[in-house]
Formats: structure tokens, sequence, C-alpha cells
């Protein structure tokens, strides 16, 4: 079942970086059409912190795959984003990126060192018996580890969020 | 300005709604693809063995070290008596660890560290190439097993890296890393042939370092 999860997790942060791609290089274009920007951008870029925040969740609490400590930090930027992307994609609020923006920018951050550590091993050191950040518990199609997916998320929702942002 | 009616509006709105629907469709679609994806190619990969089936069954003698300090050079148990260990490898041979008589550097490694996984080779390599002297035995310390893990089950680890050296297997509850102060893998235990400990080093040692800890076991003995 977990293997089940994790597999279709790692599909879906594949989709979510295509996502990112694309709407990068609309919003660089300054061709965001106006559905993406109206209707979908935030009720999307929710969706993606939403399965990311259960995706942790699930294999930290069902699998059993304690969370590192920068694995925590990569929590911290991620959990509020359900609630503040949540309430602006229901009140339409163009603005949320004011607050998305640092929080996903601090964990996209976190999440690089994080990748590096794993890439790695000796950046990180030594192993804590408890929660080694250079533990690799999901590496899917060889290269899509827990890090990984998590800074797809941050970059698709960051992508997504600035797509949302109405001329003034 | 265009002017908008009652019934203009409510097209508009009932336009919109139709869109979210489509929209939500989309998404709940990409979700159910990617769970069937994950259905179909996901393969479940764990080892049959569990840890009660890996876990050895060592005594230890003598009285514990404290846990080992960050900086090995303020090391309080530089001199101390090491615990003496007596367990087997994974095949049931006996492996004897801080009995006077012959020096011996003593690595703990956890299968699942990547640090480990990173170590183990290079040490390889260093006995290979001859970095280590007659009278001087290389032990390792197979210790915090955990079958949730990945690059699980440990024997299988140390045969693919072609260690040859004893292996003692350490119990479930990890009594021997605690008896030695471990504190995070990989562990160096370095043990002179009176049995006293030289030298504990935590981290990925290269081969300099290891010529090093030789040294000490060889200088304090």
């Amino acid at each position: 079942m977990i293997a089940v999860a994790q597999r279709s997790f790692a599909v879906l942060a594949l989709v979510a970086a295509v996502i990112a791609v694309v709407v990068t290089v609309l919003l660089v274009r300054r061709r965001v059409p106006v559905w993406l920007r109206d209707e979908v951008a935030l009720p999307l870029a929710t969706a993606i912190a939403v399965v990311a925040t259960g995706g942790s969740l699930l294999l930290s609490e069902v699998a059993g795959y304690v969370p590192c400590e920068l694995c925590w930090y990569q929590r911290i930027a991620m959990y509020p984003l359900t609630v503040v992307l949540g309430v602006a994609a229901w009140h339409r609020d163009d603005r949320a990126y004011r607050v998305v923006t640092p929080l996903a920018g601090f964990g996209s951050v976190i999440a690089v060192w994080h990748i590096a550590i794993e890439r790695n091993p000796s950046l990180g050191g030594v192993c804590d018996p408890a929660a080694p950040c250079s533990l690799r518990w999901v590496e899917e199609f060889g290269f899509l580890t827990l890090p990984t997916m998590a800074l797809i998320a941050f970059l698709a929702i960051t992508a997504l969020t600035l797509a949302a942002r109405r001329p003034s | 300005m265009p002017m908008t009616t009652p019934g203009s509006r409510d097209r508009v709105r009932a336009e919109e709604r139709r869109r979210r629907w489509i929209f939500a469709a989309v998404g709940v679609g990409v979700i159910a693809i990617a769970v069937v994806i994950g259905v179909l190619s996901a393969a479940e990969t764990g080892s049959a063995l569990s840890v009660a089936d890996v876990a050895g069954d060592p005594t230890i003698e003598g009285e514990a070290l404290s846990t080992a300090p960050e900086d090995p050079g303020a090391d309080p148990e530089a001199g101390s008596p090491s615990p003496v260990v007596r367990g087997t490898d994974f095949d049931g041979r006996e492996v004897t660890i801080g009995e006077p008589g012959g020096a011996q550097l003593v690595m703990f490694m956890a299968s699942w560290c990547p640090a480990c996984q990173e170590e183990l080779p290079e040490v390889v390599d260093w006995i290979d190439a001859g970095g280590l002297p007659e009278g001087v035995e290389v032990v390792s310390v197979a210790t915090l097993h955990d079958d949730t893990r990945p690059n699980w089950p440990p024997q299988e680890w140390f045969e693919r890296e072609g260690f040859e050296g004893p292996v003692l297997v350490d119990d479930a509850g990890s009594s021997v890393a605690e008896a030695f102060g471990l504190r995070a893998t990989p562990y160096w235990v370095a043990i002179d042939e009176e049995g006293m400990v030289a030298a504990r080093v935590t981290g990925m040692l290269g081969a300099e370092q290891l010529d090093a800890l030789v040294d000490r076991v060889q200088g304090a003995s």
C-alpha cells in the first residue's frame, strides 16, 4: 500500500513539475491566460499544497518514516500554505503571493540543501540514529526523493501564485 | 461600458460553475490516473527478513563507555579499558571485541546510513591497498538494525561491498553500540592490544585518518 502511495505521489510530482515549467514560461512571456489567472491558479496551488501535506503526514504517521530536522523545516513552510492558499482561493485573493512566496522560498532553499545532503552524505557528516537527513526513504524513478518532491511542490505553488496576480 | 442584465449575469455564473466542475474533474482525473499508475507499477521491495531474524545475541563484559564526544581529542575514555564483547557474525562464527591480545579498529556501521554506505567501500579499498598493518584487525559491528529502512538486510550489503573482515552482529536493542558510547554512525573505536581504548571517532574517515588511527593503536601498545 505504501509503495503504491509513493509511486502515486511521484507521478503527481512529475505532473507538478510540468505545471511549474509551463506556468513559469507563461509568466516570463507575460502570456498567462485569464482562465488560468482567475479560476485555476489558486485552486491548483491549494491542491498541490494539500497533496504535499497529506503525503508527508501519510508517510510519517502511517508508513513510519521518521522526519529529520530538515524535513521539519520544509513542513513548517508547506503546512501553512494549505490554509493560506485555501483561503486565498476561496476569496479569489490575488495578493496571496505576498505570504506564499516567502514561505515557499524558504521551503525551497531547505529542500535544495536537503537534496544536496542526500546526494553527498559527507555534507551531512554522520547519521543520527533517530532520523538522519541523508537517508532516502523514498527514491522513485531513480531521482524523486522526498525533498525533491517537496522542492517541485514549492516551485509549482510559487509559479501558480504569481500567475494568479491580476494586473494593477 | 457594456450593460449587464440579470439574465446575462446568470449565464456568466452558470458558465463559471460549469468551468469549475470541468477543472475539478480534470484534477480528480489526474489524481486517479496517478493512483492507477501507482497500483500498476509499484513493487514491494522489502526483505522477508526481520530485525529478529538478523539481530545477534552478544554478551558484554566490563564497564560501558560514556557517549563519544564530538571532539575526539577530548575523549575522557581514552585509556579506559574497553568493554569485552563476545558475539557472532551473520553465519554464526564467533567474533570477539576488546579482549587483550590484539589491536583492533572497530567500525560501527548501520546498513541504512548513507555515510556508512559511502565509508565501507573506502575502508575496503584502504585494506586492499595494504593500509592495515599486521597485528591490527578491522572488525565491524553491524548495529542499529531497522528493517523498515533502505539497504536491508545488512549481511547482503557487507557481502556486496566485499568486506571480508569479521562482522559482529549487534542485538536488536543495539547494546554493543550503547556499551561503546555510540552517538552517530559511522563510528570508530581504536582498541590497543592491551584492550584499552586508544581513540574514538565519529564520522567518515579517509585513508589518512585511518592511518592515524592505526598509529594510535600501535603507539599506545
